[in-house]
């Protein structure tokens, strides 16, 4: 079973190889609650921070607060930015989706920004869609940035991101939808996740062209870069991948706790897993991807990994942990780990920026933390 | 695993009172903050509570196994719950009326994160004291809700006489032995029986509920009634099954230790094949005889014939209040001083009991690992719930287990102390063996 192989002890971490002095931190800026996620623009000039509650924050690289976001009623959901503008969408309990554009035109949004966020500029939206209340799990940004698409209850509305139109309603999900994701590759087709497996939609066509029921319930989906993947992270300690062009399910179980957390390699050749203390890294190529293929593991963390990103170019892997630790890998030179810092408090979220030059990540107790990579 | 948030599971059929219950724990000054998770009666309006709608969802488990189905909305709403930095000190979530409570209190046994950060302090659960016969011979749910409880409030005893309250908690002691149960009006308790419960209380349950380790009897009822010489007379009214055992045995006094000295006697008599039939009109001696009275319509009288003056024990197949029976003497009902009510054996061949060990010899670790796997491997699916302190040898503390099901969750129960060192464990279920759980047990010993 992953995970349960060599657990490090505590001496192994304080004798892990440092990397901190080549990510030196450059700031750190309390939000509101619990982190749930961060997200880069597309050019990587803006960083977007959802806390579970409060105000939804938008940094520079510098850590100056260009925007504050009012929260959600309820609590907040999920955060996509546009794939080409800086165009954010928020989304939460109180059933809408608002889109800000980025920077705010608001005169009160200029220069110089505080990092004390009590004052910063509370732009307006330019688009607020409301929609049927529900259970809001996520809200994302189609590859071409004309349609979006967000999960409420049972239902995911696919909306014209110009207009705010409802265009789509995707039901005939057996229970609430707890995520959704965009081909990469296709802007009109799009996966959804439930008690009963993934669906696959194309807008406009009102059945899903694709089903997979495994006979459980699905948590998280995400696409490979390539288009190719469709894979799953699963309530019963597992994740499925579907060869979506063969559709072909590939079931892979082991894992220790379900699976929260994955992320692909830049060109989608390797996938990382959570779901463990260990991370388990799968190939994805050739004809039956990781079917018969032995997965790389990486063992370092003392506990549950809740947060994984590689960096875009060089396969540079990055893990958070409910232990505290940051750790970075190689996984193709070395299943060594370095460790960047440990936190006090779970590390619940992180990323990359898209040139790979910082690494934002935050933890349980609401720090979010930004470290500049040094060239040296 | 030290600062789990807990978790009160409240249960009940619709009606019972879970709403009136829920909003005394959100309006009265406990000085706790109180999450609460409500199924079905639409979103509650308080300030300094937060109340969340929740649709119902099972998650199904590939594997088909019941016993790790859990409920996919309560993980979805305490993640978001446990994902504050202002933290709850209680979570109550209230289920719906026909809800399986198994899928719920397994939630937070078998969910990774519900695990590392809840846990369950104690499943309430509201029976309609009045009502509540309409469903617990048929109603799946309303057995499992009882079997599942750790607290149980009888809620509108103002409805029901007091022979009714004490024959329905009888059969609910014969489902399940450990909870502890309040009679309620109002739902009115202590907000501190409901939230402060502890989690586990086997202890607490043995110490409330001597009964609990005791046998069953083939009797639910015993009284002592004292009579004149010559002739009373038994009457009845009500004829709820064809016939009734019944015998009167004479016992030196009226205190509690004869008639408990006369009960061993009666168990013996109730299991000989000698067994007079008494048709209304027939007599009926108090000589240590078993007799059966055949009910009719009507009214019944059977001439009671009393050899002495003096106390006679009586010892009754169903309560005599099931019958409306009474003891008449010269046109005047004598009551019984003392009376007792017994677990009776005859309730639950097919249906929900309780079981109870204990053993004082310390037993083996890897014993009762091997047996416990065994057990709920293969009896899971019909044991609902099973507590346990156990003795084990060359361990200094206690080690206490709860499980749901298959689940089980083992916890290092603190040092003895001044206690003494034995094993208490409790099964509730469906077609327990009482003998055969036992006598595996016993093989656990060291």
């Amino acid at each position: 079973m992953f995970g349960v192989g060599k657990e490090p002890a505590e001496e192994e971490i304080i004798s892990l190889v440092s990397a901190s002095k080549h990510f030196p931190e450059q700031w750190t800026v309390e939000m509101d609650d619990y982190p749930l996620d961060l997200r880069w623009s597309a050019d990587g000039l803006w960083l977007a921070a959802l806390p579970s509650h409060g105000r939804i924050l938008v940094l520079d690289e510098d850590g100056n607060i260009l925007a504050s976001l009012p929260g959600h009623e309820g609590g907040n959901g999920a955060i996509s930015w546009h794939p080409r503008r800086a165009a954010l969408a928020t989304y939460g309990q109180d059933a809408t989706v608002r889109i800000y554009e980025m920077p705010p035109q608001d005169p009160a949004a200029a220069f110089p920004f505080s990092k004390d966020h009590s004052g910063p500029p509370s732009p307006s939206p330019s688009l607020v869609i409301p929609l049927e209340k529900g259970w809001a799990e996520r809200v994302t940004w189609n590859a071409d940035g004309s349609l979006i698409a967000a999960s409420s209850g049972r239902t995911v509305f696919v909306m014209n991101a110009a207009t705010g139109a409802i265009e789509h309603r995707l039901s005939e999900h057996k229970s609430t939808v707890c995520d959704i994701a965009w081909n990469p590759r296709s802007p009109r087709e799009l996966t959804s996740v439930c008690d009963g497996g993934a669906r696959l939609w194309r807008v406009g066509e009102t059945k899903p062209f694709g089903h997979f029921d495994w006979g459980g319930a699905s948590l998280i989906v995400t696409w490979s870069p390539d288009g190719r993947w469709v894979v799953t992270g699963d309530q019963t300690p597992s994740v499925h991948l579907y060869d979506v062009r063969r559709k072909h399910p590939l079931h892979i179980q082991g894992y220790e706790f379900k699976v929260k957390t994955l992320a692909w390699e830049g060109n989608g050749e390797w996938l990382a897993s959570g779901g463990s203390a260990s991370i388990t890294v799968w190939p994805c190529t050739g004809k039956k991807g990781p079917e018969g293929a032995k997965p790389i593991q990486l063992f370092g963390h003392l506990k549950e990994v809740l947060a994984l990103d590689f960096t875009r170019g060089d396969s540079v892997l990055v893990s958070g942990g409910r232990d505290g630790l940051l750790l970075l890998w190689m996984p193709h030179r070395s299943t060594d780990p370095a460790l960047i810092t440990r936190r006090a408090s779970e590390i619940t979220t992180l990323r990359w920026s898209p040139d790979s030059s910082s690494l934002a990540f935050a933890t349980a107790d609401g720090d979010l933390t930004l470290c500049r990579i040094s060239k040296k | 695993m030290s600062k789990r948030t807990p978790v009160t599971v409240l249960t009940g059929f619709l009606g019972a009172g879970k709403t009136t219950l829920m909003n005394r724990v959100l309006n009265e000054q406990h000085g706790q903050r109180i999450a609460v998770i409500e199924n079905e009666f639409g979103e509650i309006g308080i300030d300094h509570e937060l109340v969340i709608n929740a649709d119902e969802e099972i998650f199904e488990m590939n594997n088909g196994c019941i016993c790790c189905t859990v409920r996919g909305d309560l993980i979805r709403i305490m993640g978001s719950l446990m994902k504050r930095k202002d933290q709850f000190d209680h979570i109550l979530v209230e289920t719906t009326g026909l809800a399986d409570p198994g899928p719920v209190v397994q939630t937070f046994f078998v969910d990774d994160d519900m695990k590392e950060k809840l846990a369950v302090n104690a499943v309430v659960t509201l029976v309609d004291a009045k009502h509540i016969w309409e469903h617990i011979d048929d109603a799946d749910e309303a057995k499992e809700q009882i079997a599942f409880a750790d607290v149980i409030l009888l809620n509108k005893c103002d409805l029901v006489s007091p022979a009714d309250l004490d024959r329905l908690e009888a059969r609910i002691k014969a489902m399940n032995g450990v909870a502890k149960i309040h009679r309620t009006i109002n739902a009115e308790v202590e907000i501190s029986k409901i939230l402060e419960v502890g989690g586990f209380n086997l202890e607490h349950a043995i110490g409330v509920d001597p009964k609990f380790l005791e046998p069953e009897y083939p009797f639910e009822w015993g009284g002592n009634f004292q009579l004149p010489a010559g002739s009373a007379e038994l009457v009845a009214t009500q004829n709820p099954d064809p016939s009734m055992k019944l015998v009167f045995l004479p016992v030196s006094s009226g205190t509690e230790e004869d008639l408990a000295k006369a009960r061993e006697q009666a168990v013996r008599i109730f299991s000989s094949l000698e067994v007079t039939e008494a048709a209304p009109g027939v007599a009926v001696n108090c000589d240590a005889q078993l007799h059966e009275l055949m009910l009719t319509e009507g009214e019944m009288r059977w001439p009671l014939t009393v050899p002495e003056t003096g106390y006679y024990a009586a010892f009754t197949e169903h309560y005599p209040e099931e019958l409306d029976l009474k003891v008449i003497v010269s046109g005047s009902e004598v009551l019984a001083a003392p009376a007792a009510a017994y677990k009776p054996d005859h309730e639950h061949d097919e249906e929900v009991t309780s079981v109870g060990i204990e053993e004082s010899a310390d037993c083996d670790g890897q014993k009762l690992n091997a047996w416990l796997s065994a057990l709920l491997r293969d009896k899971g699916t019909d044991i609902f719930r099973m507590k346990g302190v156990f003795s084990v040898r060359g361990n200094p503390n206690r080690t206490v287990f709860q499980g749901v099901h298959m689940l089980l969750d083992a916890q290092d129960g603190g040092p003895w102390g001044s206690r003494t060192r034995k094993n208490s464990l409790v099964f509730i279920g469906r077609n327990l063996d009482r003998e055969e759980l036992n006598s595996s047990f016993r093989k656990c010993l060291a």
